[in-house]
């Protein structure tokens, strides 16, 4: 009896491995992994069916999410066809619009979801997700009310899951640099400030902020923003600014403006000077730092781009990162900025559902972790799996933070946190006053109303 | 390899479709109403009734569906709401007429109109007079002609070397810094600079354009019968008179057809405001705007279709304008 | 006399200076591309493409051996090797971030712990200290050189491998040919009734066809996806084929129609006299005539094609295999803002076809562009 078992186990193992000769790491093979999540997914047999999804990620990233892909389709058969696209946002507008949208969706952005949401074009999802997301994800309430939209029939239903999150409160850069000027990592915003402005006092150029992004320019800078009002605010402040109960020229965000314009328009303060910071590309700007003599010293970003290092920088070592310090004179904890895409359906696809359940089982996140560019907040996973220090690090900034809140200008409907906010945030880099900046994005909100 | 044969298959489909339509139909025609016999009058009269609709069908049919049918259903939604769901009535247009982002749009594009047909116009006319003139005149047209077959896409790969903005004391590797710099002045990040962006933009929209002017104005020029050149050159008109007072009003019908052209381009100017700034830093114009509206963010059709008919209808009499202005140079 | 002569030949230079200054200013940017896109990745960042033929200097670092590469000799530890590169010339070193040249090359720089760093002019470099070396990693010596000009098709061979140009390529001409020759065909009959043939309405109808030139393409986008879903079309290339149909229509009935009106009215009288029906008309008189209109019309439409962006993007898809050459140039732009070399090969690439068209068939693209124009209706 015991040797049947045996040969039907072996048979499985081949069988598995036929099937799993493009996985990345074979499965069963390394123990950090939860294979356990993995087999269990087998009990969903949808042999044949086909799923499409589309999600911004192109190049690099497309490998990675495909490398992630290909054990769902190993475990159920089904067929996933990817395709990622550099303008999703207008992509899947059109695609819904027009009646030819893809089963999944990835959303960078909770705000166009929800649109989406509201027009009926998104389909609830399975009963006990939000729950599910409530208790396994840290700072799970946070994360289940990203995803939760309002429909077309007025009722809240939970419509995206979210995978994958960004750490945005991070400033990175090269410890060499700094160890050759004698500079240490500040841990509060007064140090950090102090240490601009020796920097500056050394002839040096403390930091590197663009702005540019093509049609998005001036995201960058939404992003300095919102790390700057949950350092001068409570994240209750916060919460109504998003929603516009907090007027967007309420005095307090006008004085989160002014702070990240402490910082981006003085001459002295960035690389190229005030005037360089809105057209530089962001995918540019953080070569200042490897340049020498530096160019800068800092650069605050969000954890995805080392993608835009000089080849053959080694994470941890040519560069790494400290957290964007809060202020020590103010009681509002150790506040994380993050951000994340959000997995919604289109369709009422069987195998659509099967993916979200897919995403809920650890294995799909550790695959991504293993490799590079991924962190998440769920408990589960293994955090001995990530693949590198670095990322490790910013798994615990999330793990731990004690005030999680999501991008605010993904949060925020289309117009503005794609569109008024942007336009206004690159007019202030500019030099226009904080409070009329402030005050015409307001005026665009209350149109929409 | 597939592919390509189903490309091929579809050309030789289309090619055999489209002939055996307008053959097969003629001949079902020529079947009903024989142009012989007792009714032979009478038949060929009403064959040549419908014989033009069998001709023209195909493109009346596409031309309703993919233009027609568009414009009606942008039209009417430019009444609705967001989700067009609701009537708004005029609505859409208020809000046009008070929103900030709409009113820099028309200002740009008024600004567009003044300077890119003029300034194509002029190069247009003064590279079709200089080449015209010399050996290598037929070379010189091609180069300046070229650009046209340039994409918007590709056009702002290329501008961006011209354009790139590198902070002061390090090397400029655009070409525009590399001089400006070179005349002693700090770099300046052309794109961003306020109103003169817009100019900056026209740049490319001219350096396109300006080749379609000149082989049509060159072709007008070269039109100018002999005896009035020679008439003009033996009661001493100098070169510059010769070109400003004889030459030009000539062909002033050609240059109203050309301005007109570049015009209506203008009007639908997107891909290069798209590309190069996406409408920021005061660069926005109606095309980018109403692409906004329509797709991006909280895409809102009702407000994306009321500027698409604002375009429509401010392209209109400038149209109508050339049309005449076409039919009379003809007569 | 000698005086007209005098100013004649001063006129012929101020006319041929003119022609040679527009000609520069126009192929300038499209020049700078070209030299671009041959041009060693780091060169192209470090200084502009007119300076491309020029040796350019940079500043960089590498990495002294470890722990691991060390040798003892006496009472020394000592890391040795060599800096440069093939073709570089150092003209300067350091040690420190803040001053990367501080040294010139065959000093003897003096560091922390006794340690002692010399770069000689060549590259070759030693590093030794009292006590033994335990650094996992090298410390960082920085370099400033100055490297001949290098040029490379490497870019070019980069792009079409790995970049998915190739694919797109295929793609581009797939969506081209047909969307070219199919309104040509429709076009060509519906211009030769609205030239030569009465009917009521027919002045209506061409001035309908002027009128659809100034639609903006934008508002047609969600209205036609959703009437191909509706016919159970979709995406695909068919789809893409009948939307440029659609879209080159106007332009192409114009162009020909104009032309067409042109010809000269007895041929075809006598045509219709000696009892030829309208269908041999067309092929036998019209088609023939109209040739040069027609290769004008089919160029315009070619080129049109091949540049579009938005048509592609909205009928096509955007799966990576079938993105045309427009597509992956601009999501190039966005993943590889910063790699210039890329850019510059791909934009090159894809504007080739489009400027080998244009410079095989100009003649005849100028010949209809007048009939539309000059002519006139």
């Amino acid at each position: 009896m015991k040797s049947l078992y045996l040969s039907a186990a072996v048979l499985a193992l081949a069988a598995g491995a036929a099937a799993a000769q493009d996985l990345k790491f074979a499965p069963g093979e390394d123990a950090r992994f939860n294979w356990a999540s993995y087999e269990a997914l087998k009990s969903m047999d949808l042999k044949g069916q086909k799923l499409t999804v589309l999600g911004p990620w192109l190049s690099a990233d497309k490998d990675l999410v495909e490398s992630v892909i290909a054990y769902f389709e190993a475990a159920t058969g089904v067929e996933v066809d990817y395709a990622g696209s550099d303008s999703f946002e207008q992509q899947i507008v059109i695609d819904a619009e027009a009646g030819s949208p893809p089963d999944v969706a990835v959303f960078p952005q909770p705000g166009l979801a929800a649109d989406l949401a509201k027009k009926g074009h998104l389909k609830p999802l399975a009963d006990g997700t939000e729950q599910w997301i409530k208790d396994n994800y840290a700072a799970g309430d946070s994360w289940a009310a990203y995803g939760n939209y309002t429909g077309p029939d007025g009722q809240a239903h939970q419509y995206a899951f979210p995978y994958k999150a960004d750490v945005k409160s991070l400033v990175w850069y090269v410890p060499e640099n700094f160890e050759d000027a004698g500079y240490e990592v500040p841990t509060s915003m007064e140090d950090l400030k102090a240490l601009t402005e020796q920097i500056v006092a050394d002839g040096g150029t403390p930091w590197c902020i663009g702005l540019g992004s093509g049609g998005a320019t001036g995201w960058p800078a939404t992003d300095w923003v919102e790390d700057m009002m949950l350092r001068l605010n409570t994240p209750e402040d916060y919460d109504a600014w998003v929603k516009n109960d907090l007027a967007f020229d309420d005095p307090k965000v006008v004085a989160a403006i002014d702070e990240f314009g402490w910082f981006a328009r003085n001459d002295a303060f960035v690389a190229g000077g005030a005037g360089a910071v809105a057209s530089t590309d962001f995918r540019d700007s953080p070569k200042g730092l490897f340049a020498s003599p530096p160019q800068c010293y800092m650069h605050r970003q969000a954890s995805f781009i080392p993608s835009f290092f000089p080849e053959g920088t080694v994470i941890g070592q040519d560069a790494d990162f400290f957290y964007f310090p809060a202020y020590a004179g103010k009681d509002l904890g150790q506040p994380v900025l993050g951000a994340g895409t959000m997995f919604a359906k289109l369709t009422e696809n069987p195998a659509a559902d099967a993916f979200i359940t897919f995403l809920e089982s650890p294995i799909a996140h550790e695959i991504w972790m293993a490799q590079t560019g991924f962190v998440t907040p769920y408990k589960a996973v293994n955090s001995e799996v990530y693949g590198d220090e670095t990322l490790k690090k910013m798994g615990a900034i999330l793990l731990n933070a004690t005030t999680f809140r999501f991008d605010g200008s993904d949060l925020m409907p289309g117009a503005i946190g794609a569109g008024a906010f942007w336009t206004g945030i690159v007019d202030y880099a500019g030099g226009k006053p904080a409070d009329d900046v402030a005050k015409s994005i307001q005026a665009t909100w209350d149109t929409l109303k | 390899m597939e592919q390509l044969l189903f490309a091929g298959g579809t050309i030789v489909a289309g090619v055999f479709g489209c002939v055996a339509w307008f053959w097969g139909s003629n001949w079902v025609l020529d079947g009903l109403y024989p142009p012989r016999g007792v009714d032979a009058g009478r038949n060929i009269l009403r064959a040549n009734m419908i014989r033009p609709w069998l001709f023209i069908g195909p493109a009346v049919l596409f031309l309703s569906l993919y233009l027609v049918y568009p414009v009606v259903n942008s039209a009417w939604r430019s009444l609705l709401d967001a989700d067009s769901r609701a009537f708004v009535g005029l609505d859409n247009y208020r809000w046009l007429m008070g929103d900030v982002k709409f009113r820099e749009s028309i200002f740009n594009n008024m600004l567009w109109l003044l300077v890119v047909p003029a300034a194509s116009t002029f190069f247009g006319l003064l590279a079709a007079q200089v080449t015209d003139r010399i050996r290598w005149g037929n070379a010189a047209k091609s180069f300046i002609f070229m650009p046209m077959a340039i994409s918007f896409v590709g056009a702002g790969v290329i501008w961006k070397f011209i354009y790139d903005y590198r902070a002061e004391g390090q090397e400029q590797i655009g070409l525009l810094n590399a001089i400006w710099t070179s005349l002693g002045h700090p770099p300046e990040t052309w794109l961003t600079l306020p109103f003169w962006n817009n100019f900056f933009l026209m740049a490319v929209l001219i350096w396109i354009q300006t080749g379609f002017a000149m082989v049509i104005l060159s072709a007008a020029l070269r039109g100018i019968p002999e005896e009035t050149i020679e008439a003009a050159i033996l009661d001493g008109a100098n070169p510059w008179q010769l070109f400003f007072k004889i030459k030009v009003p000539q062909i002033w019908g050609t240059i109203a057809v050309v301005w007109t052209t570049i015009t209506i381009v203008v009007l639908k100017v997107f891909d290069i405001v798209f590309v190069m700034t996406n409408g920021q830093w005061g660069t926005q114009v109606l095309a980018n705007l109403m692409y906004d509206w329509m797709f991006r963010g909280a895409p809102d059709y009702g407000r994306g279709s009321a500027i698409a008919i604002v375009i429509m209808a401010l392209v209109t009499p400038i149209m109508i304008w050339n049309i005449r202005n076409a039919r009379r140079e003809m007569l | 006399m000698s005086a007209i002569a005098g100013t004649k030949a001063r006129l012929v230079w101020v006319v041929n200076l003119a022609a040679l200054a527009l000609v520069l200013l126009w192929t300038i940017p499209t020049f700078g591309l070209l030299v671009s896109s041959f041009r060693d990745r780091d060169q192209i960042a470090n200084s502009g493409w007119w300076r491309a033929s020029m040796s350019s200097e940079a500043t960089s670092f590498v990495r002294a051996g470890t722990a691991a590469d060390q040798a003892q000799e006496g009472e020394l530890w000592v890391t040795a090797g060599n800096v440069l590169t093939e073709g570089q010339n150092l003209s300067a070193w350091g040690t420190n971030s803040r001053d990367p040249a501080a040294y010139a090359p065959g000093d003897v720089a003096e560091l922390k712990d006794g340690q002692a760093l010399s770069v000689a002019e060549d590259g070759t470099y030693r590093l030794t200290s009292p006590t033994e070396f335990t650094d996992q990693r090298g410390m960082r010596i920085f370099l400033t050189t100055t490297a001949p000009p290098k040029f490379t098709t490497g870019n070019y061979a980069r792009v079409i491998g790995a970049e998915g140009l190739g694919q797109a390529f295929i793609n581009t001409f797939t969506v081209t040919i047909p969307a070219t020759i199919i309104p040509i065909l429709i076009a060509a009959f519906a211009a030769y009734a609205l030239a030569w043939m009465e009917f009521p309405g027919r002045a209506l109808l061409i001035a309908g066809v002027v009128g659809l030139l100034v639609v903006p393409l934008q508002l047609a986008l969600i209205p036609l996806l959703k009437f191909h879903n509706e016919i159970g079309l979709g995406k695909g290339y068919m789809g893409i084929w009948l939307a440029h149909t659609g879209f080159g229509l106007p332009l192409a009935i114009y162009l020909l129609r104009n032309y067409m009106v042109g010809l000269p009215r007895e041929i075809i009288e006598s045509a219709r006299v000696d009892g030829a029906t309208e269908f041999q008309i067309f092929r036998r008189i019209i088609l023939p005539l109209s040739f040069p209109a027609l290769a004008s019309f089919a160029i315009f439409q070619f080129l049109w094609v091949w540049n579009d962006l938005l048509v592609a993007t909205v009928f096509l898809g955007n799966r990576k295999e079938q993105l045309v050459m427009t597509g992956v140039l601009r999501e190039l732009l966005g993943s590889r803002g910063g790699d210039w070399e890329i850019l510059a090969a791909s934009a090159f690439i894809s504007i080739a076809v489009p400027l080998i068209v244009f410079f095989a068939m100009q003649k005849y693209l100028v010949r209809g562009l007048l009939a539309g124009s000059v002519k006139g209706g």
